[in-house]
């Protein structure tokens, strides 16, 4: 069954690749940055100042994200996989594989590819952290004498990491498909189950009630705290709303009618695919929520204060958001495609319909851009929800402040990103005349 | 006669009201080949995966091999399905990846019994030689032959096909019937076929048409144009 999948849709599995591959290469670069602090030679002075001024938690920032993210992102783009394997599981449930091996077979897909993505991973991993060390000095943040020292188990540690957290993630991801009745399973890949679940919907209540709750508790609190919190008030408001993707993103294909017969198609289709494009919901949101975080209270600050941070502060800042940014981005995409090429079929149908290729891509794009809304929408009250008593209590002001070309290079960069996901493989998807992809 | 499956006042509804099976009644003893027919939405395809354990009915009672299994929990259902059931369905039958030998062997994998050699159950549906080739370079009826096969290879008390000639033609899919009715005569298999095609029904001994969830007749199967009649007959029924 291994066997099968990996052979079957190998491209399915380039959203998990891709997630463990910078997994791996963060806690490297983690591992890395942490050993270089350890061994670069350093009066005691300037190795009690550098502890101080809190590089070295940076390091263990990076694995500790490492970890959360591959958890989650791994996850996401698993389902996407698993689904693409709907008929093959519900084969092997009627021919005598019990749930629990189902579920080792698909938890043993994920930590299977974490070892070649791992290996991938090191190397870039080592790369990066050479340059953020490199970064570190160059913007005098540590002593010159601060050197990158490779750590001696970086390879087996990684992989322990990158494989622990493929099997946790694709084993939460397997839970549903594998206890599926083996006849549903036959019937369900020939249509999608449109419900959406009621504990998925609740856990997902539950995350934004309580992410919005912390949120409130801690605008009050002292600044540090707060800002220590405000990473758990956006994970836990990032994955409720990926929970409640599917509804949020019907509300969206609602949107879709305004746009004319494109626009009602493509919110048709949000409508059926909201389970499957809501795994693209999580790291898009992430990464808005993040990036928009980060941006508000640097911007903000400097208005309100009308005083720049100092530039080896704004370097951390955006050297951190951009790995955050960059994962998330990896994984939105992946999903994407991921879901467009499962829809190959769909495409072709569309066309054999009387749709000629560029109402087909138009209806793709349409799709596109409500995805990027309702991404938008909701990484926007994240990052509102978590920036807010982040202002409250280190600059004393609810109002947050970002200038307009900032937000316009947020929302081009967001579209610029889904339609890579989705735009570019329909195009190419289409390329072969659609009588081919059907039969 | 012993019987294998009985299914007691066997009741199947989904979410919002949809109801497939309303108290279907039915009892096959070893050996037998029965076949069930009925309209598109007579509920025949329920009717198999509630008698095989690919289902729960939502009320009433289904015996298989002498166990109760509509109430047993997921896990000891499937072990007791794979030891005791064999599959064919009309298409998605194979792992496409695997070779047509893995393929076989992929119960015994799973824990099933292994009580018949795979080469030996190649060479009975016709495939001698073929085993190393990927069931996805088959032919279609290449590749129902490598499911009948599968479904014979642990040995079962009953196989359970769902149109296993819907995708093929009608010489292809008369040589398929053939190993299917050579398992229930030689072995002592019984065979529950759904079908919609009287040509394939024909094959059985038996024949149970439904209407709308419940059992319209069941008698000792005619000869084709008499079984297309009575298809007729109970699916215009449905639609008056």
């Amino acid at each position: 069954m291994i066997r099968q999948a990996l052979r079957r849709n190998p491209w399915s599995f380039l959203g998990p690749f891709s997630t463990q591959v910078l997994a791996a290469a963060l806690v490297t670069a983690g591992l890395g940055i942490s050993a270089s602090i350890d061994r670069s030679p350093m009066a005691a002075a300037a190795r009690q100042a550098l502890t101080e001024s809190g590089l070295p938690d940076v390091a263990v920032l990076f694995m500790l994200l490492a970890i959360y993210l591959s958890i989650i992102i791994v996850g996401v783009t698993m389902a996407a996989a698993i689904a693409q394997q709907a008929r093959d599981i519900a084969l092997v449930r009627a021919i005598g594989a019990t749930p629990g091996r189902v579920r080792r077979a698909l938890a043993a897909q994920a930590a299977i590819i974490a070892v070649p993505a791992t290996l991938l991973g090191v190397p870039l991993g080592s790369l990066g952290g050479r340059a953020w060390i490199d970064g570190v000095v160059t913007h005098g943040l540590a002593p010159a004498t601060v050197t990158f020292h490779p750590h001696p188990a970086a390879l087996p540690i990684t992989l322990a990491i990158t494989v622990g957290t493929s099997l946790a993630g694709a084993l939460i991801a397997a839970i549903r498909p594998s206890r599926m009745r083996p006849a549903a399973a036959l019937a369900e890949s020939a249509a999608p189950r449109r419900r959406i679940g009621v504990v998925r919907t609740a856990t997902g209540l539950i995350l934004v009630t309580g992410g919005s709750g912390l949120s409130v508790a801690i605008a009050d609190l002292d600044a540090e705290t707060t800002d220590q919190l405000g990473l758990y008030v956006m994970l836990a408001l990032c994955v409720g709303a990926g929970l409640l993707g599917p509804a949020l993103l019907r509300v969206a294909a609602l949107a879709g009618r305004l746009f004319g017969d494109v626009g009602r198609v493509a919110g048709d289709t949000i409508g059926v695919q909201a389970k499957a494009l809501s795994g693209a919901l999580v790291p898009l949101t992430l990464a808005i929520a993040f990036t928009a975080v980060k941006v508000i209270m640097m911007k903000t600050t400097q208005h309100a204060t009308g005083a720049m941070p100092p530039a080896a502060d704004r370097w951390l800042t955006f050297s951190g958001t951009s790995v955050y940014v960059t994962f998330a981005a990896v994984a939105a995409v992946n999903t994407l495609v991921t879901v467009i090429l499962s829809r190959r079929r769909d495409l072709a149908i569309t066309q054999l319909a009387g749709a000629t290729r560029r109402r087909a891509l138009a209806v793709v794009i349409c799709e596109a851009l409500l995805v990027t809304g309702t991404a938008l929408v909701v990484g926007v009250a994240v990052a509102a929800t978590t920036a807010l008593p982040l202002l409250h209590t280190t600059l004393g002001t609810w109002t947050p402040w970002v200038p307009g070309s900032w937000l316009l290079t947020g929302v081009l960069g967001t579209a610029a990103l889904v339609l890579t996901g989705t735009a570019l493989p329909a195009v190419l998807a289409m390329r072969r005349p659609p009588i081919e992809v059907v039969a | 006669m012993e019987s294998v499956l009985e299914l007691k006042d066997v009741a199947r509804s989904f979410p919002r009201g949809i109801v497939a099976l309303r108290h279907v009644s039915l009892t096959v003893g070893a050996g037998e080949f029965v076949a069930v027919m009925g309209a598109t939405g007579s509920g025949k395809s329920t009717l198999l995966h509630c008698a095989a354990g690919l289902d729960r009915p939502s009320a009433g009672s289904v015996r298989l091999a002498g166990r109760e299994i509509s109430r047993m929990r997921e896990r000891p259902l499937t072990r007791w399905r794979r030891d005791r059931v064999g599959f064919v369905f009309q298409s998605y039958n194979l792992l496409s990846e695997l070779t047509v030998r893995q393929n076989l062997a992929l119960p015994g994998r799973l824990g099933g019994p292994r009580r018949r050699d795979i080469d030996e159950v190649l060479a009975a549906v016709g495939l001698a030689g073929t085993g190393r080739r990927p069931t996805g370079e088959l032919s279609g009826g290449q590749r129902q032959r490598v499911a009948i096969a599968r479904a014979l290879v642990t040995g079962p008390s009953v196989i359970f096909a769902d149109e296993p000639t819907g995708a093929l033609d009608p010489t292809t899919g008369s040589q398929i019937l053939a190993l299917l009715r050579r398992a229930v005569d030689r072995e002592g298999v019984t065979v529950l076929m759904v079908t919609h095609d009287p040509a394939a029904a024909a094959w059985s001994d038996r024949l149970v048409l439904l209407r709308a969830g419940t059992v319209a007749t069941d008698a000792a199967t005619p000869d084709a144009p008499t079984i297309a009649d009575r298809l007729h007959a109970v699916s215009t029924a449905v639609a008056r």
